[in-house]
């Protein structure tokens, strides 16, 4: 009796443990990358893939039935932001990171500068010209390319035409004219804004960009910072004046009750980036018709200056066995005009490669606009002039937390957004120089 | 040759036999069959909970050194205690804790306060349906916390929630996400999410006090008050401390209400919490010191909660 208990126990227990391990190593089973490293001859090389943008995978799947000496493996994982870079560099530091990772421009640096990502100048150099110069500048560090440019956020004005019509509002075309808009909104109607404060790092940035700033730069081996410049000094004056006067909604954009504010008519326009656009049709379907693009309100008369909001690229993450298969694999994906095509119609996303930007796809717009046709016009004439020396600096993830915060509050009405500037040009030198890099003022 | 034989065939001869030493065999066999039922817990335990914890200690002992741009491979190189310096110079991380501290010193007695009424209440004879109310009150915790945040979210928001709206239409003028408010706003979510589990594990505490008690208690002229206060509410101390334990933990661990709330309320900064603070470390990719951060913050819950025991132990003794 007694032994026949023990044998069932043991069984049971054998069986449990085993249910255990097996439920350990299921985990670890989803990034074998190694995979590759002895591949018999006539295999297909597999090339791991972790990306976040929702639909990326259909363009995956175009390259697999285009290829068969090369597969791709896509992985869906969450938003940087929301834990998708952690991910990453925990699987970099582990040592079993995918080959390629879809990393944003801002971030880009910061994996560089971690020594996550593969030095791809060798495989990359080539394809160069098939590319906006400012994106390939935004996925390149010092000269060296860390990632193959996937897409571009160009800026443009997003305006509710039945409003600006009601309110007898021109269209702005310069900073002077939008904020006097502003104030002839706020006259006619106490309830009415035209204008979003921007409550993130990035648009703060974009806006510094289009007026001809530039937050990091490189020089001989040492990073500048400079956060406080002129152009972003007067981008954040004006904005603080508009805070002042009390003609934006200081509310995070993309947040269920700003898309209640554009629809209800109490927020008049938007200052965003070409994926916006796809945003606004998903997430407001009842100003189709009712909405229109137009170029980004200008500094000085007749420019056409543009700054960019997001976008990223595809890097080949350390420790990558195949990195040249996995950096042609990149260039396949966001220049071929199949795979861009299914990128643009799934993604929303506008493309880096100057010939996706020619394709029908991005050219024919879409009908929820009121301009619709003419929307990949403004966008590619925004791409084109958007100013190319930008670059973003190996410490955003600690910088974006300190002016969000910072941003947040001035749209509470608490601090100055130049004073803010200077704060954050402040903490990003001590921060670089705490960890060891070079930094020139 | 025969000398050593002697006890054993002794043994079989007096009819003791095997009994004493079966017994222990026995014994041997469910501690092993035990033993072999906790290997499952116990690969899991070891290898999802104490190796990240040593690991994390170790990891707060090194810092990464870059030069130049950084670009290339960075070193990794001990450090001593130079990461806990770091963080305790640190005043968002410092301040962090100040504001756990204040949330929790007043929002933890409030709802054990609460959760105790609520178990006398269903405890007492004269309350109808019982097992629905006591269902209501458990429910909340039933939200995974991070829905619960997000459902607040809504609700607090000036334009979207139905509070303020409210609140304006009898002329009080309340912004549950200002800068101050959004305490209380915090505190009211976390008194809405674990008041019933408090209450329930109080309750079943009630339970367990004796029906002599309470009917002798009555037959002497008590109350419902004076049974509560002198004979209920002594009974379940053990059961409150424990509650007050696992809210303390669960305080200095705050992070779900207010990181969610920190997209619409200007006040909640990305280190409006320790763990926020630590996370934000982590995402920032200087692990070393986010490790420091997270070992703080796990002695810090280890002194308070500790604290909290022995000092309620010592009151125990005293009275």
């Amino acid at each position: 009796m007694a032994s026949r208990w023990f044998k069932s126990t043991a069984a049971a227990a054998v069986l449990l443990s085993a249910a255990a391990l097996s439920g350990c190593s299921g985990s670890s089973s989803t990034s074998p990358s190694n995979a590759t490293e002895s591949r018999p001859a006539g295999q297909p090389v597999t090339i791991e893939f972790w990306g976040a943008a929702i639909g990326q995978e259909k363009a995956v799947d175009v390259f697999n039935a285009a290829h068969t000496d090369v597969q791709i493996k896509y992985t869906q994982i969450s938003a940087g932001s929301a834990g998708g870079y952690s991910k990453m560099l925990n699987a970099v530091n582990a040592g079993n990171a995918p080959c390629l990772g879809q990393i944003s421009y801002d971030t880009v640096p910061s994996f560089a500068a971690s020594g996550s990502l593969e030095d791809i100048t060798d495989y990359a150099k080539d394809s160069k010209d098939q590319y906006s110069p400012a994106a390939w500048q935004l996925s390149s560090l010092g000269g060296h390319v860390f990632g193959i440019p996937t897409d571009l956020g160009p800026m443009a004005l997003f305006y509710r035409t039945d409003l600006f019509e009601k309110y007898g509002i021109a269209v702005p075309t310069t900073w002077d004219e939008f904020a006097s808009a502003a104030k002839t909104l706020q006259a006619k109607d106490p309830a009415a804004y035209l204008a979003t404060f921007p409550l993130n790092t990035y648009d703060v940035g974009a806006l510094s960009w289009q007026a001809g700033g530039q937050w990091f730069g490189t020089e001989n081996d040492a990073w500048k910072v400079s956060i406080n410049d002129d152009a972003s000094k007067k981008v954040a004056n004006y904005w603080q004046g508009l805070v002042k006067d009390k003609l934006v909604v200081a509310e995070p954009a993309f947040d269920t009750a700003w898309y209640t504010s554009l629809q209800s008519g109490r927020i008049l326009s938007y200052v965003g980036a070409a994926w916006s656009g796809a945003l606004l049709e998903k997430n407001a379907p009842g100003l189709k018709g009712k909405i229109a693009v137009a170029e980004v309100p200008q500094w000085n008369k007749g420019e056409h200056a543009s700054g960019n909001r997001g976008g990223g690229a595809y890097s080949v993450l350390k420790g990558c066995k195949n990195p040249k298969e996995a950096t042609e694999a990149a260039v396949w994906l966001t220049s071929n005009a199949d795979s861009v095509t299914t990128l643009v119609k799934n993604t929303g996303l506008y493309p880096a490669s100057v010939s996706g930007q020619k394709l029908p796809a991005v050219t024919a717009g879409s009908d929820f606009f009121v301009n619709g046709s003419k929307t990949a016009e403004i966008f590619t004439t925004a791409a084109n002039n958007t100013p190319d020396k930008w670059v973003w600096g190996p410490n955003m993830t600690s910088l974006q937390p300190k002016m969000n915060d910072g941003l947040k509050l001035v749209g509470a009405g608490q601090g100055t957004v130049p004073d803010l500037l200077k704060s954050v040009q402040d903490s990003t030198v001590a921060d670089l120089k705490s960890q060891g890099l070079s930094v020139k003022e | 040759m025969k000398a050593p034989t002697l006890p054993a065939q002794q043994l079989v001869e007096t009819g003791t036999t095997t009994t004493k030493p079966r017994k222990s065999r026995l014994g041997r066999r469910t501690t092993r069959s035990a033993l072999l039922f906790l290997v499952p817990f116990m690969i899991m335990f070891l290898s999802m909970k104490m190796a990240p914890i040593f690991y994390a200690i170790y990891q707060s002992f090194f810092k990464t050194e870059r030069s130049g741009l950084g670009v290339g491979s960075a070193k990794s190189l001990f450090a001593g205690f130079e990461n806990y310096f770091t963080a305790l110079q640190n005043s968002d991380f410092i301040a962090s804790f100040g504001r756990v501290f204040l949330i929790g010193i007043i929002q933890v007695p409030l709802m054990l306060t609460i959760a105790l009424f609520l178990a006398l209440l269903l405890d007492s004879a004269f309350s109808p349906f019982k097992r629905g109310f006591r269902l209501i009150y458990f429910l909340p915790y039933a939200f995974p916390g991070v829905i619960a945040a997000i459902m607040w979210s809504f609700l607090y928001q000036p334009n979207i929630g139905p509070f303020s709206g409210w609140l304006s239409a009898i002329g009080l003028d309340v912004n549950f996400l200002a800068n101050n408010t959004v305490f209380f706003s915090i505190g009211n979510m976390m008194t809405w999410g674990f008041t019933g589990f408090n209450m329930l594990v109080i309750y079943s505490a009630l339970q367990a006090v004796p029906e002599e008690l309470t009917e002798a208690a009555s037959l002497d002229g008590a109350g419902w008050w004076a049974t509560a206060w002198h004979i209920k509410i002594p009974a379940v101390r053990p059961a409150v401390i424990l509650t007050a334990v696992f809210s303390i933990i669960g305080t200095v661990q705050l992070y779900n209400d207010p990181a969610i709330l920190a997209k619409v309320a200007p006040g909640i900064s990305s280190t409006f919490t320790p763990i926020m603070a630590a996370q934000q470390q982590t995402a920032a990719n200087n692990y070393n010191l986010g490790a420091a951060q997270s070992v703080i913050l796990a002695l810090v819950a280890l002194v308070l909660s500790f604290g909290f025991l022995k000092f309620t132990q010592r009151k125990g003794a005293d009275s």
